[in-house]
């Protein structure tokens, strides 16, 4: 564990260190408050740390005002050395955000006691930090396949759609379904359809760029949003997608199961006029004609008053009127 | 090492250089008693004359610096008498006191020098 020692007079710093190594610390030292704070906000910095209280430059309980100021960081234990002894003082060191002090000169057994509480306060803050991670992760992502989850994504693809039309980009929504999934959970058990689930958002998720984005919107419906899509195309990138899907059947622990998605495709740029939610509409309905139109294909959203030639789209990408 | 506890114990008491104490913090590492008292030796003649000079010029906020140094120093080596008395000076010059502080200061000069040639004889590997 590495530790700092804030301490101006050499003897001091010295003694110090030299007992802080024999217990088994990496010591880092220096010889005034500046240079205190100037190591504890690196970003590996020591997260334990003892001040001197009378320093050069700024003094230890300014060096822990300062600390406790910036919030941002890691919790770092302070502990203030001092050769003060009235109560008065001690409550100054310790509103200034110090966590604990110790007289010198220093008892060797005392001072190692009093790190090992700043060892167990640590400990507790990493617990803490770490179960809140998880509950953002938790709160945030779909618990099977690890997606974005349904509020998440929605919330980030309005984002995006927003900010495309802002700079007169667009955006691609993509509603895709995977098909006859309720056959596949009757045929082999629901434990082959999660993997065949997570598979699934799995192949999604690497198919895409790193700025888009992909979440589980419903059982077996998957929302995918391309950032900053040239309209023009999104046509094969969705079908790239699809592709990704029916190219390969899936490993499960059972057997190979062959799946394939249908999506409904609808571009931001052509629905200016629409809200998100309507845009996610019309991905649903273009999904429905994917399904209609018998399945493992893409079919992409007219806008109101566009009809474009059935012709000009692929073969299996036709255009659905609205 | 009997020769240590032996030299610890005719140690003179008039200087209160607490000897065992210290060594007790430095772990029985001699090495590193000898490595502090070699800063001790130029520290603590440099923060005295520091100190004095400071008193000549009635800097007093230096004259504060100093002995709270000093007396940093010399608790951390166990002096516990000389320690006091700059403990002592440290109040003295926060307060302005010119006529305690002169006295104090004269009095932790004379400590000083009994203890320094004590560490030189330490330091020589002889007692004095």
């Amino acid at each position: 564990m590495r530790i700092l020692v804030a301490e101006d007079d050499a003897i001091s710093r010295t003694l110090l260190e030299r007992t802080l190594q024999r217990a088994g610390y990496a010591v880092v030292s220096v010889e005034n408050g500046a240079q205190a704070i100037a190591e504890l906000v690196k970003h590996d910095a020591p997260r334990l740390a003892l001040l001197d209280w009378i320093m050069p430059e700024m003094d230890g309980v300014e060096v822990c005002r300062e600390i406790r100021r910036r919030k941002e960081q890691a919790y770092t234990y302070l502990i203030l050395l001092s050769s003060k002894e009235s109560k008065g003082d001690i409550v100054v060191g310790l509103e200034s955000g110090a966590d604990d002090y110790l007289t010198k000169p220093f008892n060797v057994d005392e001072l190692k006691a009093r790190l090992r509480t700043g060892h167990r306060i640590l400990e507790l803050e990493d617990h803490l930090v770490e179960a809140r991670e998880s509950m953002r992760f938790q709160a945030t992502h779909d618990l099977l396949t690890s997606l974005w989850n349904r509020g998440v994504i929605v919330e980030l693809m309005s984002h995006e759609i927003m900010r495309s039309r802002r700079e007169g980009s667009c955006t691609a929504v993509m509603m895709c379904d995977i098909d006859h999934f309720k056959s596949v959970n009757d045929q082999y058990g629901h434990a082959v359809g999660d993997e065949v689930l997570r598979e699934v958002a799995r192949r999604l998720h690497n198919s895409v760029r790193s700025y888009d984005t992909v979440g589980r919107y419903g059982g077996e419906e998957f929302l995918v949003a391309l950032n900053k899509c040239n309209p023009g195309s999104a046509i094969s990138r969705a079908e790239n997608l699809r592709e990704k899907i029916a190219a390969r059947p899936i490993q499960t622990t059972n057997k190979p199961v062959s799946v394939t998605i249908s999506i409904g495709l609808a571009l931001s740029a052509e629905f200016t006029k629409c809200t998100v939610e309507e845009i996610v509409h019309h991905a649903d309905m273009a999904l429905y004609a994917a399904k209609a139109a018998g399945r493992n294909c893409v079919r992409v959203a007219q806008p109101p008053g566009i009809a474009k030639p059935i012709e000009e789209q692929p073969k299996e990408t036709q255009v659905l009127a609205p | 090492m009997p020769k240590q506890e032996r030299e610890v114990e005719e140690q003179p008491r008039q200087n209160d250089w607490d000897l065992k104490e210290l060594m007790e913090r430095l772990g029985g590492d001699e090495e590193f008693l000898r490595e502090l008292l070699v800063m001790f030796r130029e520290d603590a003649r440099m923060n005295l004359e520091k100190s004095r000079k400071a008193m000549a010029e009635r800097d007093y906020e230096l004259l504060m610096r100093t002995a709270h140094t000093l007396k940093g120093m010399l608790r951390n080596l166990s002096m516990g008498a000389a320690a006091e008395s700059a403990a002592a000076l440290e109040v003295a010059a926060r307060e302005t006191q010119a006529g305690d502080s002169k006295e104090l200061l004269e009095k932790l000069g004379k400590e000083l020098e009994g203890i320094l040639p004590e560490v030189e004889a330490h330091l020589a590997g002889v007692r004095s």
